[in-house]
Formats: C-alpha cells, structure tokens, sequence
C-alpha cells in the first residue's frame, strides 16, 4: 500500500493543473482573510467572529475546488486512458481507489489546515496590529468551526472523488460537484419546505449539511447540530465512493 | 509461458473473443494476428484482468494476472502508447509506474536510455510524437525486467529506424528466454520477427502454429522460370497438368509441378534455363487466405465500384 500511495502522490503533484487548482484554494481565502484583518481591523465592530467567519467562509469555497481536483484525479485516468496502465500495474483495483483516495483527501485536508492555521495566525496579527484584540477564547465556536471547514474540505474532496468514480467524466463530475450544492439543494430544499412546512429542512440536504461544519454562528434552527453534520455528510461521501468504486471495480476498464 | 483457455468476451450481443485458446512459448517472439476487430486487443485486455471476460482464464506460468504481486516485475504489457497524461513529463510518467510496484528510481534512467529518449525525458507527453510515445510505452514495459512482454502494435507510428530498433529489441528480449507476444497489421515486420504465430479471426483461433508452417499451409507455391525460350515450355508443361502464367516475355510462373519436373522437362527439350526457382507467397499471402473468411470489415475494391459519374 506504501507504493501505490507514493506512486498516487506522484500522480496527483505532477499534473500543473492540480497546482493551479490549489493555488487558488489557498490563495483565494487567505486573500480575502487577510485583507478583511488588515482593513476592518481598526473598525470599532470588529470582533474575533468576523475574522473565524471570513476565514471559514472564504475555506468553503477552497474545499468546493478541492473536491474538483479529487474529482479530476480519477476522472482525468479515465480521459487519457492511464487508467489502463494503473489497473494494470495493480490488478487489485481496490487498492488502487483506496490509496488514490486517501491520497487526495489527506492532500486537500493539509492543504485546508495549511490555509486555516496561516489565515488565523496572520490574521490575527494582522488585526491585532489595526488596534483589535482577536483571542479564540471570545468565541466557543471559532476552533470546532475552523476544524469542520477541514474536515469539510476533506469529505469535499472525498465526494468529489466519488462523483468521478461514477461518472468517470470531469466534466460531468465538476458539473455535478458544482450545481448539486450551490443551485439542486436550494432547489430541493425550498421545494420541500413548502411541501412539508418545515423551514429548516434545507439544511438537511447533504452539502449545506456539510457546510454547517464550517458555520462560526450558533445554529439553533433545528437543522443538524455541526457533529450531525460532519457525520451526515461523511456518510453521503463514503456512500458515493463505495458505489463509484462498486462500479469501477465491475466494470472493464 | 501464457496460456489462454476458453476464453470469451461479449459486448452486448456482440461476441468479441469466442472460446479462445492458445499458448505462447517462452524463448520466441509469437506473432498474435487477426483482421480489424477479431478480437485481439480485447483479448489481451482479458490476459491483463482489465476487461472481465464471461469465462475462460489466461495464466502467467500458471498464475492468472490478478493474482501477480508486482506484475510489473512478470508481466510488461504496452497496450496503446496514448494511455498517457499530457501533462505530465516523461520522466513522471515512469516515475509514477515504478513507484506503484516498488521499483527503484535508477532503473526509470536505465530504461528511459535504452529507448533513446534521455534528452526529452523531462518534456511534457503533449509534444510527444506517436513514435516517440511508443518508446516511452517500451519504457514502461522494461521497467520491471520482466519475463513475459505484451505488446498491442507496437510499431505503430515508428519510423523505419524505430521499426528495426523494435524488432531487434523483442527478439533480442525472446532469445533471452522470455516470453514475446506482439500483435502487428505490419505482417513483413512479423515475418521477420516472430518464429510463432497465433492467428484470430471473428475472436476465434484459426492458427497457432509456427510461421513456416502456417506459410506452408496458407500460402501459394509456384515454379518461377527464366529462359531465352520460355514459350517452348508451355505446351510440355500444360500437358503434365501444370498451369503457367506468363510474367514476362522470357519468364513464366508455373503452378501444379515441383522444380524438379519442370527442370526435367527444359533438360529433355534442351531448353537453356537462366533461372529456375521454387516460389511461396508471403506472410501476407497467407494470413489473407487464413482469413478470408474472418473479415470484420471488408473493403471494396476502387475499380471494382459502380455508379455513374459525372
């Protein structure tokens, strides 16, 4: 398994466009954090929240492009046909899907740790130095909401790979990853509230489930409690693995 | 030594291989031939567990491919030099092959020398040629050093450098002790490289022999003889039950007698002979013949078509 994960990871740093992907997924919320420390930081409203919130908010985005790259980490074997060439250096297709998953998950996950560590520290320094005292103490919710965006990232990331498992095309893949939780959930989730007079059913759709994980204020709307959510939302991604890899393993190659 | 047995693959209704069976013998290069669409490259998707065939096995000295440990160090197999990342570097792409059955890294610089492409090993696959593709596909293949080799038209998009180089390298490969198997449309290719043949048609077997007795059986044999009086042998030959075609004016083909009897014939006539040749037709001849009846896909003939023309 210690090969077919360095051979993986070989797989996943070598393509220039999962650097770009990242890139952005890094660049994109420390950005916006920072910039939001630097500028609010000497406003009088500015508080430890707003700046957890910001970082947060921004990360979920970040975990919606990682869940495009592990879409394209197997999406992209299938295009070029390396698919082929993999199964046949490692008949055990399973194995192959496991470490190729864990892969990507761990790398997307680091990668939000990487991104939620920076935009705190410099964050808050940056906001410190505007005349805001910014402490994690203020606020009960900063540190269980900044490890849920990632975990979000990496169950993101894990659904996304699951999407390629079974569509085996990117763009269909990236289509899904980006339409189901930003457009079919709202969709659904209004339909059914009308229907069943429930408000909060919304956010029971799995990916604004997920999301809740990353949320800094307090939920009470009877929605998913934010463990809830992480254990919802992680039973939907494993869910689309296991039948993407139930596929691909009964299927030629 | 692989051995194929029963082996069937169906896509829909359409049966692609048909109770296959063959063996390839180690220390030869074996030819596996067949008309567009017999089934060749699905059957060797099969050996390699990357199609799930509907019964039938193939074993690698007696092990069936899923359960190779480290195939690559068993089995190298080139299936389309295409199957690769853009993307990616030549280099990586090896890189990422060895790492997947813990092969050292030394041995990507090793192979990636032997076919020719250290100069270009760190340029992305998109500014690759097809020929250069299949060197690096060779590449791939050699990493393991493995015992058995299994390629999918492998010249495809060679130069005739490349072609040659190829051809030395598999049957440089077989006398080593391996087992070779190559599938080629390029039947002069294979009629210089491989000592068997295992030839398919409508994904049945049609032949496994070795190419002299498949020649032998499958191709046309004539008489070829050059004389200043040709034509004076005509009417002898006829009337032993020979058939002669004129080629030229002082050559004829003679089918139906051996050299010995045309030669007694000319000696009894007193007929000068400038040459006197026994004749067999090509590879091509006789796959042609062995398959004639297999065609997938048959073309027509240009000046056969019909139709009118403005």
């Amino acid at each position: 398994m210690i090969n077919l994960l360095r051979s993986e990871w070989i797989k996943l740093r070598t393509v220039r466009m999962n650097w770009v992907l990242a890139i952005i997924a890094i660049g994109f919320p420390l950005v916006v954090t920072l910039l939001t420390a630097y500028f609010e930081g000497d406003e009088d409203g500015f508080k430890t929240s707003d700046l957890v919130a910001t970082l947060t908010g921004t990360t979920v985005v970040s975990a919606l492009l990682c869940g495009v790259i592990a879409a394209a980490s197997i999406t992209s074997e299938f295009g070029f046909g390396t698919i082929r060439p993999t199964f046949a250096a490692t008949p055990k297709r399973m194995n192959v899907i496991l470490a190729k998953g864990l892969v990507v998950v761990a790398a997307t996950m680091v990668l939000a740790t990487v991104v939620v560590l920076i935009g705190w520290f410099v964050g808050s320094a940056l906001a410190t130095g505007q005349g805001t005292d910014v402490d994690l103490g203020d606020v009960p919710t900063a540190v269980p909401a900044m490890i849920g965006v990632v975990v979000l990232t990496g169950l993101m990331s894990l659904a996304g790979y699951g999407l390629g498992l079974i569509t085996r095309s990117t763009p269909v893949a990236v289509a899904v990853l980006i339409v189901w939780p930003l457009i079919a959930e709202g969709l659904v989730g209004a339909l059914l509230s009308v229907v069943s007079g429930n408000d909060n059913i919304g956010s029971w759709m799995p990916f604004q489930a997920g999301i809740r994980m990353a949320i800094v204020d307090e939920f009470g709307d009877g929605g998913p409690t934010r463990l809830q959510s992480g254990f919802y939302f992680g039973a939907v991604a494993l869910a689309l693995t296991a039948i993407g890899s139930w596929f691909v393993n009964r299927r030629d190659a | 030594m692989i051995s194929v047995g029963d082996l069937t693959k169906r896509f829909g209704s359409k049966v692609a291989v048909d109770h296959l069976a063959f063996v390839v013998r180690p220390g030869v290069v074996t030819g596996f031939l067949g008309p567009n669409g017999s089934g060749k490259s699905t059957t060797m998707r099969c050996m390699l567990a990357l199609d799930r065939p509907e019964s039938g096995f193939a074993l690698f000295d007696g092990t069936p491919y899923h359960d190779l440990k480290r195939p690559l160090h068993e089995v190298g197999a080139l299936l389309d030099a295409g199957y690769v990342h853009p993307g990616r570097s030549a280099r990586n792409h090896l890189r990422w092959l060895a790492a997947s059955n813990g092969i050292a890294r030394s041995r990507i610089d090793e192979v990636v020398e032997m076919v020719g492409l250290t100069s270009v090993a760190g340029a992305k696959l998109r500014s690759y040629s097809l020929g250069m593709r299949q060197r690096l596909g060779l590449a791939g293949v050699l990493l393991g050093d493995p015992h058995t080799i299994i390629l999918d038209e492998p010249a495809n998009g060679l130069d005739p450098e490349g072609i040659r180089w190829i051809r030395d390298v598999l049957t440089h490969l077989a006398r080593q002790g391996r087992t070779v198997l190559v599938s080629s449309h390029q039947l002069s290719e294979m009629a210089l490289m491989a000592e068997d043949l295992v030839v398919i048609g409508q994904g049945r077997l049609i032949e496994q022999s070795t190419v002299s007795a498949f020649v032998d059986r499958y191709a046309d044999r004539w008489v070829r003889v050059k004389s200043p009086t040709a034509e004076a042998l005509v009417g002898s030959v006829t009337a032993a039950g020979g058939e002669v075609t004129t080629v030229a004016s002082n050559t004829l083909d003679i089918r139906g007698l051996d050299c010995v009897a045309v030669g007694e014939m000319a000696a009894q006539q007193q007929l000068v002979l400038h040459e006197l040749s026994a004749q067999t037709g090509s590879l091509e001849d006789a796959f042609l013949k062995a398959t004639a009846g297999a065609q997938e896909y048959t073309s027509v003939q240009l000046g056969s078509q019909t139709g009118s023309t403005p």
